[in-house]
């Protein structure tokens, strides 16, 4: 008669060191329908997975209980195992004696046999009810969406696109390039942002299997892996990009100035313009809350742009256009936003015109910004005599952002470094810090390049900042190294603002159920093991918008996660998880709590004629189903059920786990 | 514009920071990043309150001339445990013995101590005079006893070099 094998693992001493693993395995081998109880090592080690295996052959087991680590960690390791002996791997089930047991109750080795025999009875009960499943294979898309062009979506719609994947890059701004479009050099090798950027905008734009969609946003999702629907929404450009040849003409007759945000509206462009001096696509876009004739919806008004465009590619009628595509994987790289420093009134950010932010630097210091490159106060226009860059600028503060933004601390060494070069020797340079963090490759190097240059490093940062009648800034920092109150009068401060989550993050969440963590971005699906992954299958998470990232950390992560799309589709097919949850249509009374609970939307209420009467009765669309079993739960007649852990399997467990044992 | 200590309204003097800097033929001390092994090891700290970290902060500051006109550099007893283990090589040693050159060209007084240690080089060829040390266990033991062979006084060459090397200070 076949029966159950039992198998308690020592994980070397993490559990036997707590756990009297031979009492467990004694106890085991007691329990009704026991065939086997073996205990060994390392249960996942081969010589472990073999032993179960020869014992499923030999004495003919149909069930195998693994008292072990965490299901998390190895149950796809030994469903495999016990696949290759020929036993149907959900016939399996993983007793957790590691993180449940030995790691909770290392002070009380007794009660943690106790407790560890009492899981095993449970898994034991369990085992007996559990039904084979098997795993179900869909076909696939071999396209792929990438929402973000910065430099992460980039990066991973180039890799994907040489893999032969087509990729479509939807970006929201007018241009891709993102962030590091709007930096001038790089740490830690000072190599231009524009020099190593814009030929990787000008290749994916040029890919034959890139389609670049500028100015679009992703406005709806539907379908699971292998096989989402999404809705993307262009805005309308009102310049028609097949015909524009980015000559400028119209930005140079344009009559209304505004902001231009690409320069942190630190100067100014026209209401038609080309969004930068680099843009990809290099295509002008009308802005339609400042253009007269938008504005207006007067055809008599204004128009010297229409007069002017040789090309004839201004289109006043544009309109917002939908596409469906069809794409097997998504990668996220929306990125992420620069923290609002006049939220920390402290420092002036908005009220003293001389205190500016890392990213405002970083367009004042750059040659195609609003200064041609040259480092000038923005009250005065005139070169700083001396720069104060304070660092951990809502960041490393539990009022805003706990973390460490991990770039800050780089980019103010930069600056510096960049002020020392362009303003020369007589301009006093300080970096007011909490820590000095360069832990990158490179970087504690840069650090010390810094130092060489001169510039001064005071330990501590200031409280706040006062502004003098002539405009001089000053403030007062307790100096650790010396032991002093000290005074320094700048008249320029940068403030080192940290990396925030954007308001796209927050859509992302909606639209593609990719979880959060408590700092706001993006989760990863493990934090070491699987850091590309989103928390939904066939969603991957690249740059930025999984946490604050430099730029060599944000290109690494981006070939990553576009590796995992291809390990994902490139075979066409995918195998999907049978643990889903399923409805009794005669229990059903159509009353759609199921439906209201679903975090997946994976329950679809189709109508049914009964004797004449139609009822509407839920259906679970397997393919989205996560077998949460949030429904399973809800569902007031018991007519949704989780295969896998169907009621009778888990009241099995409460029963054994209630019973008076005599252990 | 720029620092002040508002302890005593001093300015940092960036001409005299240069002038240590000179006389130093390195730029190495500004690399120090404060991580104040220096201090931690200090034989100066335990016996005077020599907080060397503190002093190569305030020369990169600029402090130079406060520093200059202080007891606080003439603490050093130049064990050179700094010398060997900071990670930047940046040795507050050679900035303390640039200071107190400095010192000296300004004719602050040299403490006492310092100038007796002179003529006993003079005299004897040594910092340190000999002396007789008790043991852990009350003996009380010298050179003779400890059966070392004794030490020849200078020879008058000598002394002739070490007083020109002096007088061209």
């Amino acid at each position: 008669m076949p029966g159950i094998g039992v198998y308690v693992c020592h994980c070397g001493l993490n559990i036997a060191g707590v756990v009297d693993v031979e009492k467990v395995t004694e106890y085991a081998a007691k329990l009704p329908d026991v065939a086997v109880a073996r205990h060994y090592t390392y249960m996942c080690s081969d010589p472990g997975q073999r032993m179960i295996q020869e014992d499923i052959k030999a004495q003919k087991l149909d069930r195998v209980v693994i008292a072990t680590c965490s299901p998390r960690m190895h149950e796809e390791t030994f469903r495999k195992a016990v696949a290759e002996a020929g036993l149907n791997p959900y016939l399996l089930e993983i007793v957790n004696l590691r993180e449940h047991v030995s790691w909770a109750h290392s002070h009380e080795r007794k009660k943690a046999t106790k407790k560890a025999m009492d899981l095993v009875k449970m898994g034991v009960a369990r085992a007996k009810l559990l039904e084979p499943l098997e795993k179900r294979k869909v076909k696939v898309e071999r396209n792929v969406l990438v929402v973000g062009g910065g430099i992460a979506g980039m990066q991973s719609a180039l890799d994907l696109a040489n893999a032969g994947f087509k990729v479509y890059l939807v970006e929201k701004s007018p241009s891709i390039g993102g962030r590091m479009a709007q930096l001038d050099k790089t740490f830690p090798t000072l190599d231009c942002s524009a020099c190593i950027l814009t030929p990787k905008m000008v290749d994916v734009a040029k890919h034959p299997n890139v389609t670049l969609l500028t100015n679009s946003e992703v406005t709806g999702v539907s379908g699971f892996v292998g096989n989402y629907e999404v809705t993307v929404t262009r805005r309308p450009r009102y310049v028609e990009e097949a015909k524009c040849v980015g000559c400028e003409l119209c930005t140079q007759v344009c009559p209304v100035k505004v902001a231009d945000k690409f320069n942190e509206n630190l100067g100014q462009t026209r209401a038609i313009c080309i969004y930068s001096s680099h843009a990809v696509p290099k295509v002008a876009i009308i802005d339609p809350k400042n253009c007269l004739r938008l504005k207006t919806k007067k055809k008599e008004v204004c128009g010297k742009c229409l007069q002017a465009c040789e090309a004839e590619a201004i289109n006043f009628e544009q309109k917002p256009e939908t596409l469906k595509l069809k794409v097997g994987g998504v990668i996220i790289a929306v990125g992420s936003e620069v923290f609002d420093a006049s939220k920390m009134p402290e420092f002036g950010y908005g009220r003293f015109k001389n205190v500016i932010s890392n990213i405002e630097f970083e367009r004042i210091s750059d040659a195609s910004g609003p200064t041609s490159g040259k480092i000038v106060s923005p009250l005065t226009g005139q070169a700083p005599k001396t720069i104060a860059f304070i660092q951990c600028v809502g960041s490393r503060d539990k009022r805003f952002h706990e973390y460490c933004c991990r770039v800050g601390c780089m980019v103010a060494l930069k600056q510096a470094i960049l002020a020392r070069e362009k303003i020369g020797e007589d301009v006093r340079i300080y970096v007011c810090y909490i820590d000095l963090r360069s832990f990158g490759k490179g970087y504690e190097e840069f650090y010390r390049r810094a130092r060489d240059l001169d510039i001064d490093f005071v330990d501590g940062v200031p409280s706040e900042i006062h502004c003098a009648q002539d405009g001089t800034l000053y403030f007062d920092v307790f100096e650790k190294g010396t032991n002093k109150l000290i005074e320094i009068r700048a008249d320029l401060v940068v403030l080192a603002n940290g990396l925030v989550p954007s308001g796209d993050v927050t859509r992302v969440n909606e639209l593609f159920h990719a979880s959060r963590s408590a700092d706001g971005f993006l989760l990863e699906a493990h934090p070491k093991l699987r850091p590309l992954e989103s928390s939904t299958a066939g969603i991957f998470l690249a740059g930025a918008c999984q946490g604050p990232k430099d730029i060599p950390d944000t290109v690494a992560q981006a070939s990553g996660a576009a590796a995992k799309i291809v390990d994902l589709l490139s075979s066409g097919e995918i195998e999907l998880e049978p643990l889903k949850a399923f409805v009794d249509k005669d229990l059903c009374s159509g009353c759609r709590v199921c439906e209201s609970v679903c975090p997946f939307l994976a329950i679809e209420m189709k109508p049914e004629v009964v004797d004449g009467e139609e009822r509407l009765r839920a259906e679970v669309i397997e393919a989205l189903c996560q077998g949460c079993g949030a429904c399973c739960v809800a569902c007031p007649t018991g007519a949704v059920r989780a295969k896998h852990f169907t009621d009778e399997q888990v009241l099995a467990q409460v029963e054994a786990a209630c019973a008076v044992g005599e252990n | 514009m720029g620092l002040t200590d508002l302890m005593s309204m001093a300015k940092p003097n960036l001409e005299s920071r240069e002038k240590i800097l000179r006389k130093l033929r390195s730029r190495d001390p500004i690399n120090c990043f404060q991580c104040m092994k220096c201090t931690s090891g200090c034989t100066a700290l335990k016996l005077l309150e020599l907080e060397p970290h503190e002093i190569e902060k305030l020369v990169n500051f600029g402090f130079v001339d406060e520093l200059a006109a202080s007891d606080i550099i003439w603490t050093c007893v130049t064990c050179l445990k700094c010398v060997q283990r900071c990670p930047q090589k940046a040795s507050p040693y050679h900035v303390i013995m640039a200071l107190r050159n400095l010192s000296v060209e300004r004719e602050a007084k040299v403490p006492e101590a310092l100038m007796k240690a002179v003529s006993q080089i003079l005299e004897t060829g040594l910092a340190e005079s000999y002396q007789k040390v008790t043991t852990r266990k009350m003996e009380t033991c010298d050179r003779e006893s400890l059966k070392l062979p004794k030490i020849s006084a200078p020879t008058e060459s000598f002394q002739a070099i070490f007083m020109k090397a002096l007088e061209e200070r």
